[in-house]
């Protein structure tokens, strides 16, 4: 473990990057998982048809495809329409790093679209009859029942979502993303110790996981306590 | 942007010959993974404190890391100690393939266990009891009532679980394993095509998840015949 | 065993039943013999349940001796099973094994326990399933069949054991109307023949006809224990005169 000192700092600095890596795929992930589940919902055939495929593909797809294709893919595309403007441009790089948040965030929003849809069919009528009745208008139920009665129900899958997530960001040092990954490859190039280094990673990786679990129990916890008090 | 239809006609019979890999991950780490998975179960189960922790601490780990740290920590990470080089271990960590099956059974092991877990607690406890009642051992209930009972009810939950690992054998190509996606790299890096080759390939693998997903509902549904009338 | 009329078969001899700190039995004091019927009732709660899992030991008692065809219920195992293998049950919900036909239902316990040939348990399973007159629904599974039906089949099966004693845990609250005659019927039979049973059960059209003892419990007590004529002609306890109102009214 001698070995480890003096990469501490950057094992440090890629720990940030997988955490912000997270932060912006969880914000997208919500996202596409709400437009899908609207989509879902809605009346529109075409939307529904849509979003169905968009659940096929990418839970049908194995991850690290779906990131080669963004990375390298959205790299071509925009080289092409570079080009357009002016055609000296050779390459246009993407960063790593976006194509990366991307394409994670499409793949477990895919996952998430079923999660929301459940949670929002979940919502006993009932309650939203009361809340009606009580003389909430529409904007209102939404708003103080159905939301949160919805997030109590998608908690338990939304945090398998996150554990998804956050294990997903490993994936994206196969692009190239400076991360924990990437330090280990540095480490391991002068000190020639790669289970050391590799298992600091995993123990980084297992540090995040565990925070997520136990902010999600706690939040179960929470979302338990207030239905109960409501009854 | 035009597809070069060529390119895909010449690339999909080159990345099909990587399909037996595919499989053979799968098959074997699903074969492997679902032993250590009852192993686990029964460990979880056994109400001692020194089988079950350990079998808890197997699963949190596996299940909180990422697969690819684990693939990367028995291929690059093992060789590092004399002592695994001179291990019976090490024609199988030697190569690739053995270590990508090691990480995939060790990693799916752990899910399917917990899934496995699920169906057992699922068990109605009245079953049980009727079972006791009319004098059968703890062995024979959990054979011939747990077992089956928790199968039928663990199935759907493991039928994912199964298009999980499907899709994680595509990682054994970061190990130099020429599976259908190491091949797939291997032309974009020629041919520099990743739309053509990617989605060629993704299709390929979401054909395979079909697959999948109809041979387990048929299962599902031979099993179901005792559920709805 | 012998098997003299006034043989004692069930014996329950100052049982106390705690689940954490709330004690669900008190003092239980009950002796049955070979061929007697009891019919025990009383409000929710009040231990019934309890009592008769005591029995065959699904619940373990705390304090005081359940002796069972002359073996006491100890925390041996080879007692446990050889009294279980006396005693028969018959749950509310049936639990009847859901992924098992009707008739592998009734063979897996011969099989198992009683170490009898498959062409030997088919017999005996189907024998009793024509004595609870539903031998036609052999090959289905339990889902397919009514509540009532799958009831007789849960009798049926404890029969298969050739049990000494059979206990009845509400057999009929968990049906329809109309198919609760079919069972209360297969259980009259079943007493015409001899079988001693310890009966949970509010039907009190059926401990008035079938019943030697009524017992009333309340609060984890046996607060009173009649004849049936007398029990509820004269029930000498203010509980049991109140809870005879309320289900009486009904
Ligand atoms: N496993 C258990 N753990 C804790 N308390 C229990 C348990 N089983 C029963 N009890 C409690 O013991 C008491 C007696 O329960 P029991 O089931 O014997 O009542 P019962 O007379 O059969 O009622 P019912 O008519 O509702 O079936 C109840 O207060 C119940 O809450
Ligand atoms: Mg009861």
């Amino acid at each position: 473990m001698d070995a480890v000192t003096g990469w501490w700092d950057d094992y440090f600095w890629g720990s940030m990057v997988v955490l912000q890596v997270f932060i912006f795929s969880l914000l997208l992930m919500v996202l596409f998982g709400l437009i899908g589940a609207a989509a879902k919902l809605s009346d529109n055939r075409v939307a529904q048809k849509i979003s169905a495929a968009y659940t096929v593909i990418f839970r049908g797809t194995p991850e690290i495809l779906v990131i080669l294709l963004l990375y390298f893919g959205s790299a071509i595309f925009l080289t092409s329409v570079a080009q357009v403007f002016n055609p000296e441009i050779k390459f246009v790089d993407v960063p790593p790093m976006w194509a990366g948040t991307f394409a994670i965030a499409l793949i477990v929003g895919s996952y998430a679209t079923e999660t929301f849809r459940g949670a929002f069919l979940g919502v006993k009528p009932g309650s939203i009859e009361a809340a009606r009745a009580l003389g909430m208008s529409n904007l209102q139920t939404f708003v103080f029942i159905r939301i949160p009665e919805m997030w109590r129900l998608a908690l338990p899958a939304f945090g398998n979502h996150m554990l998804s997530l956050i294990k997903d960001t490993a994936l994206i040092s196969i692009i190239g993303l400076n991360e924990t990954f990437f330090v280990a490859k540095q480490a391991i190039g002068t000190t020639g110790e790669p289970f050391t280094m590799y298992i600091v990673v995993g123990a980084i990786y297992l540090g995040f996981s565990t925070i997520i679990t136990l902010t999600v129990m706690g939040l179960e916890k929470f979302g338990l306590r207030t239905t109960e008090g409501a009854r | 942007m035009i597809f070069d239809l060529s390119l895909i006609a010449d690339s999909i019979p080159k990345m099909l010959a990587g399909i037996g890999i595919t499989f053979q991950l799968m098959a074997l780490s699903a074969f492997l993974g679902l032993i250590l998975a009852v192993i686990l179960l029964l460990m979880r189960i056994s109400g001692k404190w020194y089988l079950s922790w350990p079998a808890q601490v197997h699963i949190y780990v596996f299940r909180g890391t990422p697969i690819l740290v684990q693939i990367f920590i028995i291929y690059y990470g093992f060789p590092q100690f004399e002592f695994i080089r001179e291990s019976i271990f090490w024609p199988i960590l030697r190569e690739p393939f053995g270590c990508a099956v090691v990480a995939l059974s060790l990693n799916t092991g752990a899910y399917v266990s917990e899934i496995l877990r699920g169906g057992v607690l699922g068990v109605d406890r009245g079953v049980l009891e009727a079972g006791s009642a009319l004098g059968l051992s703890a062995r024979h209930k959990f054979i011939y009532l747990t077992t089956p009972i928790a199968a039928r009810l663990a199935l759907p939950a493991y039928s994912n679980d199964f298009i999980s690992l499907m899709k994680a054998t595509s990682l054994a190509s970061t190990i130099t394993l020429m599976d259908m996606t190491g091949i797939a790299r291997t032309i974009v890096a020629q041919t520099f095509a990743p739309y053509e080759i990617f989605i060629s390939l993704a299709i390929i693998y979401m054909v395979l998840t079909w697959g999948i997903q109809k041979t387990f509902g048929r299962i599902e549904k031979y099993l179901s015949r005792y559920v709805k009338p | 065993m012998t098997n003299s009329a006034s043989e004692t078969l069930i014996e329950m001899q100052n049982v106390d039943k705690f689940f954490g700190t709330f004690q669900a039995l008190k003092n239980i004091n009950l002796e049955v013999k070979r061929g007697e019927k009891i019919v025990v009732c009383g409000p929710s709660g009040s231990g019934k349940s309890t009592m008769i899992r005591c029995i065959n030991r699904l619940e373990k008692h705390d304090q005081g001796h359940i002796i069972i065809a002359g073996k006491e219920l100890t925390d041996d195992v080879k007692d446990i099973d050889a009294v279980r293998r006396e005693v028969g049950m018959v749950f509310q919900s049936f639990n009847l094994f859901p992924h098992m036909t009707i008739v592998k239902n009734l063979m897996l316990a011969q099989r198992l326990v009683r170490k009898i040939n498959k062409v030997e348990a088919r017999e005996t399973a189907m024998h009793f399933l024509e004595r609870v007159k539903i031998a036609e629904q052999a090959e289905k599974y339990p889902v397919q069949l009514s509540g009532g039906q799958q009831q007789r089949v849960a009798i049926a099966r404890a029969l298969c054991m050739k049990p000494e004693i059979i206990l009845f845990d509400e057999p009929t609250s968990a049906l329809d109307p109309e198919m609760i005659n079919e069972v209360l019927e297969v259980m009259t039979d079943l007493a015409k023949e001899g079988m001693t049973m310890i009966c949970v059960t509010h039907e009190m059209g059926f401990a008035r006809s079938v019943a030697d003892r009524v017992i009333f419990m309340d609060a984890g007590e046996i607060v009173e224990e009649a004849e049936p004529e007398e029990f509820f002609k004269n029930p000498r306890n203010e509980r049991t005169k109140k809870f005879l109102s309320q289900i009486l009214t009904h």
